[in-house]
């Protein structure tokens, strides 16, 4: 290790690492366990983590990776740049994607933890998805937001909401008459504050305990540490550089070709450094997909991160070895005010990272990962209607279905994985609890066969989801990326399942539908969604034929497909013909 | 004469409690190949140590309570029964989507779970209910005795039906069950609206195929156990611990086996209760059972035992959920076995790998070559290395300061001594996170509660831990080394039942809530009915499984009553709810209203009068010889610690560490600063150092 003034030796360093990171646990258990929207505490779209003084990312609970690799120390740069003076008792409401937030619908709580001295020592950061921000439509994802004015959720700059740990009534009025549910997005509020008091009241006791000066030392270390990790990780790496190009689906507001997002990577091996080149793309569009500059930084980190030692601490000292460039006012760059952000942490920033894995991958084979499935099909679109039975109008996002994991180089993939920012950690929902909570009617959730990237290690899954109102009209918003560019392999790996979506109506009639839609649902009418399959990784032929019987027994690949994809042939039972396979391999070869 | 049987991984711990009052203690090897053996075993132990045969010991028996991790071990190694699972139409994949939930999110090397029903096994069952309970599509008998036949010919051994919203309107899983036994005659299989009537279908689906999948095993075992202790000479009655912290006859265990899953764990906190209360008057205790491999946690809170629905075979969201209330165990890789290694980055790591039985610490001189917590400890001269196990086992400590140098010292700048400690020091914090991990989210304080440390390995750095928690005291029980064992002793029969029905109590149907609690009652009262002459007292509580509005996650709300007769009640389930919230939370909304999804009643039928008693070692004297050893701590270095023998102290007297109080099974390390004395009930009971 670096030899450091005050650095901490490797006994000290684990046991204080150990203690900080158990502060954000604590604070991530906390909202977890206390939070009102299903958004929260069934897909845990939320995340914790803590920011030195001088705000650099020091430690996260495990947290939706699109949440807080970047993002919460732009924010708490943006809080001191705005509030000069930060006294205990202070908590700051943030959701502005041009001051450092993801986007507008993760209302952000940032608490200055101030030593009995009055100096700044950190920053705790709670983070969570609402079920509503209060935007134009009953939709936190408005992927067809011409702008942020049309867009309409309320933007929080990093406002002062509590002052001497008291509310300010000011703000949490405006957000109680103008966000959907506001009794949701209360308890919510509750949970985050929750949350960040215990991180800072946690961390002065530790400040006080250790004393702040051996706190600082702690941090400097575990950053050279970290950094330490990252370079030999990078050091194994392939010297080179690599590109690779990930089409978005046309929607309102983008080309008709759809937006492609170009990535270049470049590794030095003897430097030990990662560049991730964004620059090469085109400029904001008018509608809700474009990227801020916390996604565009994040998305690219996690495709590096994918691609490693997964063990390498993820935090400012690991960050200082990876160069990730961007370009003002681009579609995965640095937004201008007023270019709506509305969906900034999925779509777009998917692009990004599976082109940043994919690009590894296709430089050596034993790295990168292939393309996960894209979102947000219906299957996990935002429900809402008026309950004829409750009486009262509901708005909530699903989860049904979304699967797409994409296959890496050691084993097929983690199939829940969700999309490649979320990484599995959201839950899907069950289907009782579903119907409870809304009047809607599941007829189907399956995996369709077929639906997998083919490959050495294969991509997950897709689903088919079918659902719709009991009672009332619903209607249902979506902006599904991946029906017209599903998930691509790498290194010879096929194709994931493409999306799909279609009303069935009461007479039985299917009509497709747009991928972005607001479409409404009469009772006695579904909608028909497929959820995205994940890109698989090496050729098919070569994955182990036993293994590709068993995919057949189990239903995920028929027959014909193994034949033909995968050039195994069964016998009668379901046993590999040997002899008949060698003779397909060898001619595929 | 009580016999209390645990079968471990290692041991299998026997608790005599004799009709002169009387404890004794037992242990014999585990014998995974057939765990039966194990347990006549150590009942011949005991028969042996009386001085009795063993047809003698058992023929003055009237209970024999044992804890088994048969049905777990049967799990974790396949070898449970070829089980179908037949689902609602449409809903084939619910055992393999699950609930979603990933964790270690950029580590793509660990592959997606296996089902634990294969796709291949699973039929889909033509017919819906809604949420409201109403029929939207027939049951299409003819075809489903056409996937029953499917299931002969795929020679299906047992069957799991789960159909959505069975729990509302069971109609079509009772039909179900009627055609299996038509059709299927013979097969057992289980209804997921008996085995587990709660919302969720996942959690559901998954009790009910894990039910069914352990039937033909455990049915088995049961059977076994009971024959071979009856021909032993064994005449009383046989009781299997459950998962909730009660037991229940071994032929209700062999129908509804999905209950045994935590046998054995569930049973510390009964004890870490009953040693809380009698040798600290204390109603919270956090309870740390030590193994050589795995550190088992749970929690006391308030005199109760907190359970939890998130119980796992094979970790959170790669194994499988139980999506049954089981006591709140959660188990973390470290133990004396866990090994310490430096990174790559230079940071002192220890665990999760563990050098396990085989070959064992460097100490054991079986060719272990990595440094564990039990070198640290023999390093440190923590442990006698001629005293192991009561002498059971010589330790070898060059082998042990040989590994410490080898792997720790260069890298890590240290000399054998501070190496050693620094081990320690870092399994102390990972176990120190463990525990706050379960406390917060059980709303527990730990400076507010009593560490009962049980385990061989829990008295050596359990006065750290408690030190560093800020635990005012530490309890080491004499039958520590059996804790679960000494919980059977003390537990109750419990049956346990629920019923859905969703109730908003701004609209609140008490009328409704009412017939369903007397639903309820009546089922508690039948089992309390048929419990048998061993019950003293029984009693049956009720609670609600309440949240607030658009909360997902309910929590376990205690009911004053069985009945709602009025405004004021439901206003003070409310109230209640308020509290509880607060408590395990630090928020409440006292604004706002609540929601009960289900309502649960509990039976306890007690066993016993009086307490346990103590392993009844005659307390020694004051003046009682005291030896002194070498022992090495942190800021003082190496010191000529008194070692002293547990049974030698006097009951009350108050010492002062450095100090190390050994017994048959267990050494319990005791830092400058602290304090220790004997309890009235032979344990030790430690005052922790302040500011470690």
């Amino acid at each position: 290790m670096t030899a450091r003034t005050g650095a901490l030796d490797g006994v000290e360093l684990a046991l204080l690492i150990s203690r900080v990171e158990g502060v954000a646990r604590k604070m991530a258990n906390t909202l977890l366990r206390t939070g009102r929207s299903g958004v929260l505490n069934i897909a845990r779209d939320f995340s914790c983590c803590i920011i030195t003084a001088d705000d650099r990312l020091l430690a996260t609970a495990e947290s939706l990776p699109i949440h807080v690799l970047s993002g919460p120390d732009m924010m708490a740069a943006s809080v001191r740049e705005h509030h000069p003076v930060l006294a205990r008792g202070d908590a700051f409401l943030h959701n502005s994607p041009y001051h450092g937030c993801s986007h507008p619908a993760d209302h952000t709580l940032l608490v200055p933890v101030i030593d009995d001295a009055g100096v700044h020592r950190f920053t705790v950061v709670a983070k969570a998805h609402q079920a509503d921000c209060g935007n134009s439509e009953p939709t936190t994802y408005m992927g067809a937001a011409r702008d942020v004015y049309h867009e309409g959720a309320l933007i929080f700059p990093g406002v002062r909401v509590q002052k001497d740990y008291r509310d300010v009534e000011d703000i949490i009025r405006m957000c109680m008459l103008r966000i959907r549910v506001p009794e949701q997005w209360w308890g919510d509020y509750l949970a985050m504050l929750g949350a960040a008091r215990i991180g800072e009241r946690e961390l002065l006791a530790l400040g006080a305990e250790i004393g702040w000066e051996r706190l600082g030392d702690f941090t400097e270390t575990w950053f050279d540490y970290s950094e330490a990790r990252m370079r030999a990780a990078l050091s194994a790496l392939p010297s080179g550089r690599g590109s690779w190009t990930s089409t978005h689906d046309a929607v309102p507001g983008t080309p008709e070709a759809g937006v492609p997002i170009n990535v270049t990577v470049e590794v030095d091996a003897a430097a030990e450094r990662i560049a991730v080149d964004l620059t090469d793309n085109m400029d904001a569009l008018p509608c809700g997909l474009n990227l801020s500059e916390a996604c565009a930084r994040t998305s690219a980190m996690i495709g590096v991160f994918n691609s490693i030692d997964p063990t390498v601490p993820k935090n400012a000292g690991a960050f200082r070895r990876i160069d990730i460039r961007l370009k003002e006012n681009s579609v995965c760059g640095v937004p201008r005010h007023p270019t709506s952000c509305s969906v900034a942490t999925t779509n777009i920033a998917d692009r990004v990272a599976n082109s940043v894995q994919a690009a590894l991958a296709e430089m050596k084979d034993g790295i990168g990962m292939a393309e996960t499935g894209a979102i947000l099909p219906a299957s996990i679109g935002v429900v809402s209607g008026y309950d004829p039975e409750k009486g009262e109008p509901y708005v909530n996002q699903l989860f049904l279905a979304f699967t797409g994991g994409s296959a890496g180089p050691h084993a097929d993939a983690w199939i829940t994985l969700g999309h490649v920012g979320n990484a599995g950690l959201c839950y899907q929902d069950s289907i009782e609890l579903d119907e409870l909570r809304q009047p809607l009617l599941v007829e189907t959730r399956r995996f369709l066969t077929d639906s997998e990237g083919a490959g050495r290690t294969k991509g997950g899954a897709g689903m088919l989801v079918e659902f719709g109102p009991t009672r009332g009209d619903m209607a249902v918003a979506f902006v599904s990326d991946g029906t017209y560019n599903p998930a691509k392999g790498v290194r010879g790996g096929g194709l994931g399942g493409a999306a799909y979506q279609a009303i069935r109506r009461k007479d039985g009639a299917v009509e497709p539908t747009p991928n972005c839609a607001v479409v409404t649902l009469a009772t006695g009418e579904t909608i028909i969604s497929h959820c995205c399959g994940g890109g698989g990784y090496g050729r098919p032929e070569e994955r182990a034929p036993e293994r590709v019987a068993r995919d057949v027994r189990e239903g995920w690949v028929s027959p014909d497909r193994a034949r033909d994809v995968y050039r195994v042939a069964l016998d009668g039972a379901g046993a590999v013909d040997a002899a008949e396979t060698a003779r397909l391999r060898g001619a595929a070869g | 004469m009580r016999f209390a049987v645990d079968t471990g991984g290692t041991f299998t711990d026997l608790l005599v409690e004799h009709d002169d009052g009387r404890l004794t203690m037992h242990k014999a090897a585990t014998t995974p190949q057939d765990p039966i053996a194990g347990v006549i075993d150590s009942l011949a132990k005991a028969a042996e140590a009386e001085g009795v045969s063993l047809g003698d010991l058992l023929a003055q028996g009237d209970l024999f309570i044992h804890g088994t991790t048969r049905a777990i071990n049967a799990i974790v190694t396949g070898a449970t029964a070829r089980t179908a699972f037949l689902t609602t139409r449409g809903h084939p994949d619910i055992l393999v989507l699950r609930e979603g939930g990933r964790k270690d999110v950029f580590d793509f090397t660990v592959p997606f779970p296996e089902p634990y029903v294969p796709r291949s096994l699973t039929w889909e069952a033509d017919e819906r209910i809604m949420a409201d309970g109403s029929v939207r599509r027939a049951l299409d008998e003819a075809a489903l005795v056409g996937a029953l036949g499917e299931m002969k010919a795929a020679k299906v051994e047992a069957v799991a039906v789960c159909l959505l919203w069975s729990i509302v309107n069971p109609a079509h899983e009772l039909r179900i069950g009627e055609l299996i036994e038509a059709h299927l005659p013979g097969v057992p299989y289980t209804l997921s609206h008996a085995v587990n009537p709660s919302l969720r279908e996942y959690r559901r689906a998954s009790s009910t195929a894990i039910d069914a999948s352990l039937k033909p095993l455990m049915s088995a075992y049961m059977g076994d156990l009971t024959a071979r202790l009856r021909a032993a000479g064994y005449a009383g009655r046989v009781l299997i611990v459950t998962s909730n912290a009660g037991v229940i006859d071994a032929s209700e265990a062999a129908r509804a086996p999905i209950h045994l899953i935590n046998s054995g764990p569930a049973m510390a906190p009964v004890a870490g209760r009953h040693f809380a209360e009698a040798d600290a008057a204390a109603e919270t205790a956090i309870v740390a059972d030590t193994g050589g491999t795995t550190y088992d946690l749970s929690v006391v809170r308030r005199g109760g035992i907190p359970l939890t629905r998130e119980t796992w075979i094979g970790g959170a969201y790669r194994g499988h959920m139980t999506g049954f209330p089981s006591v709140d165990v959660r188990s973390i890789g470290a133990g004396g076995g866990s090994i310490a290694w430096v990174d790559a980055g230079g940071l002192l790591r220890v665990g999760p790998q563990s050098a396990a039985a085989e070959p064992g610490p460097a100490a054991y001189g079986r060719g272990g070559e990595e440094p564990t917590v039990t070198d640290a400890c023999v390093a440190l001269g923590w442990l006698d290395p001629d005293f192991f196990l009561g002498g059971a086992m010589k330790l070898r400590a060059d082998l042990s300061r040989a590994a410490i140098e080898a792997r720790l010292c260069g890298p890590l700048g240290l000399s054998v001594e501070d190496a050693a400690l620094a081990v320690i020091r870092v399994a102390t914090e990972n176990m120190v996170q463990a525990i706050l991990d379960i406390t917060v989210n059980q709303g527990i304080d730990p400076r507010e509660a009593v560490l009962i440390g049980g385990g061989g390995a829990a008295g050596l750095n359990s006065e750290r831990i408690a030190a560093r928690l800020g635990c005012p005291t530490l309890l080491i029980p004499d039958v520590g080394a059996a804790l679960s064992a000494a919980g059977a002793l003390m537990s109750e029969l419990v049956f346990e039942c629920r019923a859905a029905l969703f109730a908003q109590s701004g609209a609140f149907d008490s009328a409704a809530v009412n017939a369903v609690l007397d639903g309820l009652r009546a089922r508690c009262e039948a089992f309390i009915a048929e419990a048998g002459e061993e019950a003293v007292e029984s009693r049956i509580a009720f609670g609600a499984e309440a949240r607030y509005p658009h909360q997902v996650w309910e929590i376990d709300l205690p009911l004053r009553a069985g009945a709602f007769a009025g405004e004021a009640d439901i206003r003070a389930m409310v109230a209640d709810f308020h509290a509880a919230h607060d408590e395990i939370f630090a928020i409440s909304d006292p604004e706002s209203e609540i929601e009960v999804v289900s309502w649960t009643a509990r039976a306890s039928c007690r066993l016993r009068e009086g307490k346990l008693p103590s392993l009844g070692v005659a307390a020694g004297s004051a003046a009682a010889p005291v030896s002194r050893r070498r022992a090495y701590f942190e800021r003082v270095g190496w010191v000529e610690a008194e070692a002293r023998r547990f049974e030698a102290l006097p009951a009350g007297a108050e010492f002062a560490g450095p100090a190390l109080v050994e017994s048959s099974f267990t050494t319990v390390v005791v830092g400058p600063g602290a304090t220790y004395r004997r309890t009235a009930s032979g344990g030790l009971s430690i005052n922790p150092a302040k500011g470690a």
